[in-house]
């Protein structure tokens, strides 16, 4: 048994006061001058530590308050409140909803795994990967060592295609073309995104922090130059275009046409590892299957940032690779190839279902700038100077933010698996039968309501 | 003064003035580049002391509040209270020998508001007459 693999984090201080959930209102007006006030009665003396940060202009309070409520509920002429800050409110969009945004940052921040308190509140239900309930049927009791104990829980996954048979020689020998994969110790790869303007230092973070992880960085191929050597072989370069292939990477990304074959392609590239990409439009999985049947072994998928078909929003991605999946399945040539997945991903509970839909990996874009405090404002596309500075992010923290992100994403990776009774991540593959789809329930539950059977009406 | 030296205002501005909106914000920040700096604040009440004297002892060669016109207050008194507070500020930066007018303010007009953009560009011609700010220098 291989040694357990464990991402060693530690926290990564933000470099600028995050956006908090909610703000201290406190009117001064009325004020009766109570001898002792709450105010000083705060047990984090957050009225006493308070400044204004004058880098950003706002002021301490909100980021120091724990949300105890006591000064609001003490002051006896009511004038603290607290409310939702507006600029919260207004981070992101409906799918990178500010709540993620914030997750995200924690995160990357401290390494851990974000708890939100006891229950959950809801909604039970929503659009794409909200509409998926895992099946955590094995969580019989308090687990007694914790997601690092004795039992073995193995996230790797291999990237590249195997044969459907194994052939014989005469001499007993396993003969044929010999099997090729690239084995990385987690479903996770990184990825830079596109319509960003990514600075050279976040560049040479994100490398590094690839390297740290063991998994692979997918970079634009003028860009990789800012990496380091040492990283060169977790690089995938995105040969987009006629563009020469570096050297010393084990796997490039090409949007080679699925008419031509895999080896026409590896003549110019000896024996790397290719990864076609597809964007993820209607009619996904009959191109997917041509690709496949072409030689492509490695297949990635893009879908869009939202984590819907780029070419019609009102599907989900969740659809798209299930489609996908079932397809290679119906063909048999599933384990011929090997399916990543990119757009979307913005939680950890993204990963363990994308797998369970049918993909083999993700690729994580977006939550790897936001783990550097990006607010999604987009004011990087506007030309406008960043509220956080992010070209001026040193490496080293950038790849420590990441480390830590991807860190947590695993952490929760294993408790899902740990509950769902999957001991190994290539198992949960397409395992849709251990999860519960909104929509199939409610068609099976709900589909005959209302309908008359024949011989059966009410006179 | 030397020929190299770019003025950096710090504009305070309530949200509710005309062209307090964000992407007249993102149109101002493109057009000024680096010599403004924009606070979009709930309403100008919200201001205190500290913000401007913090600006000036930071980054900004001066620092300027835009309020809703007297009596138009949303918040009834806001831009009342953030007049006298520049006006203790504007005393205390006097008295350590700064000039009075690297600090001040401009309540709109409801009959004629001026844009946001336009006293903006106003604001970095002042700070350019008076020259750098010598806090910053030191």
């Amino acid at each position: 048994m291989p040694a357990k693999y464990l991402v060693h984090t530690s926290p990564a201080a933000n470099r600028f006061e995050p956006i908090t959930k909610s703000g201290i209102i406190a009117w001064e007006e009325g004020c009766l001058k109570c001898a002792v006030c709450v105010k000083k009665r705060c047990v984090y003396k957050v009225y006493e530590k308070r400044g204004l940060n004058p880098r950003q202009m706002i002021d301490s309070i909100d980021n120091l308050c724990m949300n105890c409520l006591r000064c609001v509920q003490g002051c006896p002429r009511e004038l603290i409140h607290k409310s939702i800050s507006p600029e919260y409110a207004a981070m992101g969009d409906d799918y990178w909803s500010p709540d993620i945004i914030s997750k995200i940052w924690y995160q990357a921040q401290t390494g851990k795994i974000p708890v939100s308190g006891a229950g959950y509140p809801g909604p039970f239900s929503g659009p794409g990967f909200d509409s998926m309930w895992t099946d955590m049927s094995e969580i019989v009791r308090p687990t007694r060592d914790g997601i690092h104990g004795r039992e073995y829980i193995s996230t790797a996954v291999d990237l590249g295609g195997t044969e459907g048979a194994l052939c014989f020689g005469e001499d007993g020998l396993v003969s044929g073309p010999e099997i090729r994969l690239l084995d990385i110790p987690l479903p996770i790869l990184l990825r830079m995104p596109v319509s960003r303007k990514i600075s050279p230092n976040i560049i040479s973070g994100w490398a590094v922090a690839a390297k740290r992880l063991g998994t692979f960085l997918a970079v634009g191929a003028e860009e990789m130059v800012a990496a380091p050597e040492s990283c060169r072989p977790f690089l995938m370069p995105i040969l987009d275009g006629e563009v020469a292939c570096p050297e010393g990477v084990r796997v490039v990304e090409s949007t080679f046409s699925a008419e031509k074959d895999a080896n026409s392609f590896k003549s110019g590239n000896d024996a790397r590892f290719v990864c076609l990409r597809l964007p993820m439009n209607t009619g996904i999985e009959e191109r997917v299957l041509a690709a496949a049947r072409a030689g492509f072994s490695i297949i990635h998928i893009e879908a869009s940032p939202n984590g819907s078909f780029l070419d019609d929003p009102g599907k989900t991605m969740k659809d798209g690779i299930r489609a996908v999946h079932l397809g290679l399945v119906e063909a048999g040539i599933r384990d011929s190839v090997t399916i990543i997945v990119s757009g979307g991903i913005a939680m950890a509970e993204h990963v363990p279902k994308s797998l369970i839909c049918g993909a083999d990996a993700v690729f994580v874009d977006l939550a790897l700038l936001v783990a550097l405090e990006c607010r999604l404002c987009g004011r990087c596309d506007m030309d406008l100077p960043c509220p956080v500075e992010m070209d001026k992010a040193p490496p080293p923290w950038v790849a420590k933010r990441v480390v830590n992100l991807i860190g947590a994403w695993h952490n929760q990776l294993l408790e899902i698996m740990g509950a769902m009774g999957i001991r190994d991540a290539r198992r949960m593959r397409g395992e849709a039968g251990r999860a519960m789809f909104f929509e199939e329930l409610d068609k099976s539950t709900f589909q005959d309501l209302g309908r008359r059977e024949e011989g059966c009406e009410i006179e | 003064m030397s020929l190299d030296w770019v003025p950096v205002v710090a504009v305070f501005y309530c949200k509710n003035v005309p062209g307090g909106g964000e992407e007249e914000r993102h149109a101002i920040e493109k057009r000024y580049k680096g010599s403004a700096r924009l606070y979009p604040i709930p309403c100008s009440g919200r201001l205190d002391a500290i913000h401007l004297l913090k600006a000036l002892e930071e980054f900004a060669d001066g620092a300027y509040v835009v309020t809703c016109p007297h009596g138009s207050c949303r918040y009834f008194e806001g831009n009342s209270w953030a007049a006298k507070r520049l006006e203790t500020v504007r005393r205390l930066i006097e008295s350590i020998g700064l000039e009075g007018a690297r600090v001040g303010m401009v309540a709109e007009s409801s009959e004629e508001p001026i844009d946001l953009s336009i006293l903006t560009g106003e604001f970095i011609n002042s700070i350019s007459k008076i020259g750098p700010s010598p806090v910053l220098k030191s």
